[in-house]
């Protein structure tokens, strides 16, 4: 979607949505929200809406940024300790790999 | 004609399709795979699983790839095992160069470099005292029967002390886990192909290996289950696997039982606590046990076990018949509560599943299962039992029990007298032996639940160089078909058998030991000695061993089934080794049929519309014209009360918890692999070209307006012509 012939208050409105949907744990909408209103929020050319705009983004980029760390934590976490896990890994597991401790 | 540059190249790449599709279909319609790469058959070693540990082999989930190199001596195997030239490889060894030293060798030092074994079939004509081929533990089903105090190994067997083990020559291997596939070859037109293969390719200028194309084999046997039965068996019944994969299957097979007098039949609850009041205290039987299967290291190639427990298999089922048409009658018991219940365990060979099922089902009062309609056994109705072991050597056999018991003592005094009749000419020796030296047999479930239970186990000493694997078969017995083509229902007198029979056949020898322990059973039941003329017969015993060694297309497994029911059988041997649920299961519903047959009451003059209901079944008969018997045949289930007890703790070594992984493919090919530099050469092309492309298409995109002429915006050129108006 090119928001470029958007009105300042659509943008707004459409930067609060993804903001606020992604408290559905939902990060990957924080991420394309950070990186889509990125030009907008830092933008040179200035409107009543960016700075609200700029908020957003800002909070959003932080939510993926932890969410970004505490995934990676997990994963690296889960793969190097899911064998001595035994079975509370196995019940986590929506797929066990075939072959593997 | 002028052309535009699209089209220019449209031509271009018509023409390339054109002459690529006319020179592939014009040399042969072959597969590039099928140019590519060769395949074989090979059996391939699996993985098994128990409570705590995994065994056997898989491969690397998409295939493992070696160079072949033919191991033939020690120096060979360090050749693999010393940073060889172009790793990695698969070792060839002949049958008798895989032993456990080279094994572990391979598998400890051989790291990466070493993909694959493959086993080459050597024992064409093995005549020498000095080959051996076991891959069995020494003190097979080491970690299961009577066990010592606070331990979870056997008290009967220690290996620590070979020369008294149960198999001398086993190398352990079966219980060992490799990192790499292990194939044997049995067919020799393979043997010679690869050979040559590796001849051709490989077998020059070692050390310059790496800078040319050599023989190589792809292996594919990837196993799914890891780490132990308790993990993978989780896995396959846990209910999050949105996959449904399963992980492993429990080794599961069938108990056959008959008894010699048919039961009476009642009304059994299916409640367990009404099923205790309908135990009949008077019945007493005599249990005459052994067990039905083998087991061999490589799937689709394991070998008919015909010294290992094919033995005790004929002579239990040549004793029911014998004791079938000498006891026809029930009036000529003494005791007329005695039976004989003919048991053939399924399993055994895996820490003994039959009858340690056998034993957890009488516990629970269900053997026989209540829809046989009968009453329910419990230990109190085993007067005793006879479990017949390994026969090796038919001459010398023991009588082994733990302490000495009152039948254990007449047993023995029957058997010794009949061994050494000077009428019969059987010259059998037996012996007694108290004590904890116990050949790894049936009986070791009782006794494992209670130390003073009265069973005894006839066995040989142990003299099978071949023990659980391929080459267990009519050669290593000495066994050659003598298809006499006679009635083989009917018992056979000394000098009959003697007509067609040398007395040191096999069948002889097997028919005497038949004899001496059906007469000893039948002056138990009598109550009178056993003086007459008619012995087991020796056609039947050949015909048995036919129908295991050689071919299930045979006169027994016919006569034993309906008539008409098959044009024609197998002409292998049936599978014997107890396998998975999901298997075809021969040997056991041949087991089935033929102690259904043998053990059967003929009806006189009986038609086949009368005969329909069970226990009355209609057979074809030894002269395939169809005859009625009341039978008594039945089956119980041979699986690992393990796997069916809630909870229960797969360490704890109480019950057998094999099972085997499952897999999607077991297949092995042979091609020629390129050199590593010319990989690395095929591979950087690869990726310059790539990179190349995007140069050029960049360039032509910038430069599109010189090199494609703009027809403007009216011409007709567009993909989509504008519809014409209709």
């Amino acid at each position: 979607m090119n928001i470029s012939k958007a009105t300042g208050e659509q943008k707004l409105q459409l930067c609060r949505t993804y903001f606020r949907a992604g408290f559905a744990l939902l990060p990957f909408l924080w991420s394309v929200n950070f990186f889509w209103f990125f030009k907008e929020a830092f933008g040179r050319n200035s409107y009543a809406e960016q700075k609200q705009i700029k908020q957003y983004v800002i909070y959003s980029g932080i939510g993926t940024f932890i969410w970004t760390v505490a995934l990676t934590a997990w994963i690296i976490i889960f793969q190097t300790q899911r064998a001595q896990w035994g079975a509370t890994a196995d019940y986590m597991s929506f797929i066990i790999p075939l072959g593997k401790p | 004609m002028e052309l535009h540059g699209t089209q220019v190249v449209k031509y271009v790449l018509f023409v390339c399709v054109l002459l690529a599709l006319l020179s592939t279909s014009a040399v042969c319609g072959k597969r590039l795979h099928e140019k590519i790469y060769e395949s074989f058959f090979g059996g391939s070693c699996f993985r098994r699983l128990n409570g705590t540990h995994q065994t056997g082999c898989s491969s690397a989930e998409s295939g493992s790839v070696g160079a072949l190199h033919y191991v033939d001596d020690n120096n060979q195997l360090e050749f693999l095992l010393n940073s060889p030239p172009a790793p990695p490889y698969a070792a060839i060894l002949k049958s008798d160069f895989f032993t456990r030293p080279n094994m572990m060798r391979l598998k400890n030092e051989g790291g990466r470099n070493i993909t694959a074994v493959i086993v080459l079939n050597a024992f064409n004509n093995y005549t020498g005292d000095t080959v051996s081929f076991s891959h069995e533990l020494k003190c097979p089903n080491q970690f299961s029967g009577i066990l010592k105090p606070n331990s979870v190994e056997t008290s009967t067997c220690s290996a620590m002390r070979p020369e008294d083990t149960w198999n001398p020559w086993g190398s352990g291997l079966l219980h060992e886990d490799f990192p790499f596939p292990i194939i044997i070859i049995p067919d020799n037109e393979t043997v010679v192909r690869l050979i040559e293969c590796f001849k051709r390719f490989n077998s020059f200028d070692y050390e310059n290996q790496h800078l040319r194309s050599l023989c190589a084999v792809e292996i594919k046997s990837f196993m799914s289950a890891a780490v132990s039965t308790e993990v993978c068996w989780r896995r396959s019944n846990y209910i999050n696997n949105l996959a449904q994969t399963r992980y492993c299957d429990p080794l599961e097979g069938k108990n056959i039982y008959a008894t010699l007098f048919p039961r009476k039949i009642v009304d059994v609850e299916e409640e367990d606590d009404k099923r205790a009041a309908q135990v009949d205290r008077n019945e007493k039987f005599i249990m005459v046990t052994t067990r039905m299967d083998t087991t061999g290291m490589f799937e689709g190639v394991y070998g008919v076990g015909a010294m290992d427990s094919l033995t005790g298999y004929t002579i239990l089922v040549s004793v029911a018949h014998t004791l079938s048409r000498l006891l026809s009658d029930k009036k000529q018991l003494q005791n007329s509560n005695l039976n004989i219940l003919f048991m053939i365990f399924n399993g055994e060979s895996y820490d003994y599943i039959g009858s340690q099922r056998f034993v957890y089902d009488l516990e629970n009062l269900y053997f026989p299962k209540p829809s046989t309609h009968t009453a329910p056994i419990t230990f109190d109705n085993i007067e005793f039992i006879l479990d017949l072991g390994t026969f090796d050597d038919i001459t010398n056999i023991k009588l082994h029990t733990l302490s000495e018991f009152p039948q254990a003592k007449t047993l023995l005094t029957k058997l010794q007298k009949y061994g050494n009749t000077p009428k019969y000419d059987f010259n059998i020796n037996f012996q007694s032996s108290v004590g904890y030296q116990m050949p790894p047999t049936s009986a070791q479930s009782f006794l494992r639940k209670n130390l003073s239970f009265p069973a005894a186990i006839l066995n040989g000493p142990p003299k099978n160089r071949f023990y659980h694997s391929v080459y267990d078969d009519g050669a290593n017995l000495k066994y050659n078909y003598t298809n006499s083509s006679l009635d083989y229902t009917k018992l056979m007198g000394q000098n009959d058998a003697l007509k067609y029979f040398h007395s040191e056949d096999v069948q002889m020898k097997i028919r005497n030991v038949s004899a001496v322990i059906a007469m000893s059973l039948y002056e138990m039941l009598a109550g009178k000695e056993y003086i007459g003329e008619e012995l087991p017969s020796p056609v039947l015993i050949d015909e048995i061993l036919y129908c295991f060694i050689k071919s299930q297309n045979c006169p027994l497994f016919f006569a034993a089934s309906k008539p008409n029911s098959f044009t024609k059988l197998p002409l292998i041997a049936p599978n014997r080794y107890i396998s998975v649920n999901r298997d075809s299961q021969e040997a056991t519903i041949w087991t089935y049929r033929i102690m259904g047959y043998l053990l059967s009451q003929k009806i006189p003059n009986a038609s086949q519309e009368n005969c329909t209901q069970l226990p009355k079944y209609w057979f074809a008969g030894y002269n395939k014209k169809g005859e009625c018997g009341i039978t008594t045949q039945n089956f119980s289930l041979a699986l690992s009360p393990a796997f069916i007890i809630e909870n229960y703790n797969w360490s704890s070594g109480e019950y057998s918890t094999w099972s085997e992984s499952t897999w999607s493919s077991l297949s092995s090919r042979l091609f020629l692999r390129p050199s590593r530099t010319h990989e690395i050469i095929t591979f950087t092309t690869g990726i310059v070209v790539f990179f190349i492309s995007f140069c050029l298409i960049y360039i032509i995109s910038t430069r599109s307006e010189v090199l494609f002429e703009d027809p403007g915006p009216n011409a007709s050129t567009d993909a989509l012509n504008p519809p014409t108006a209709c």
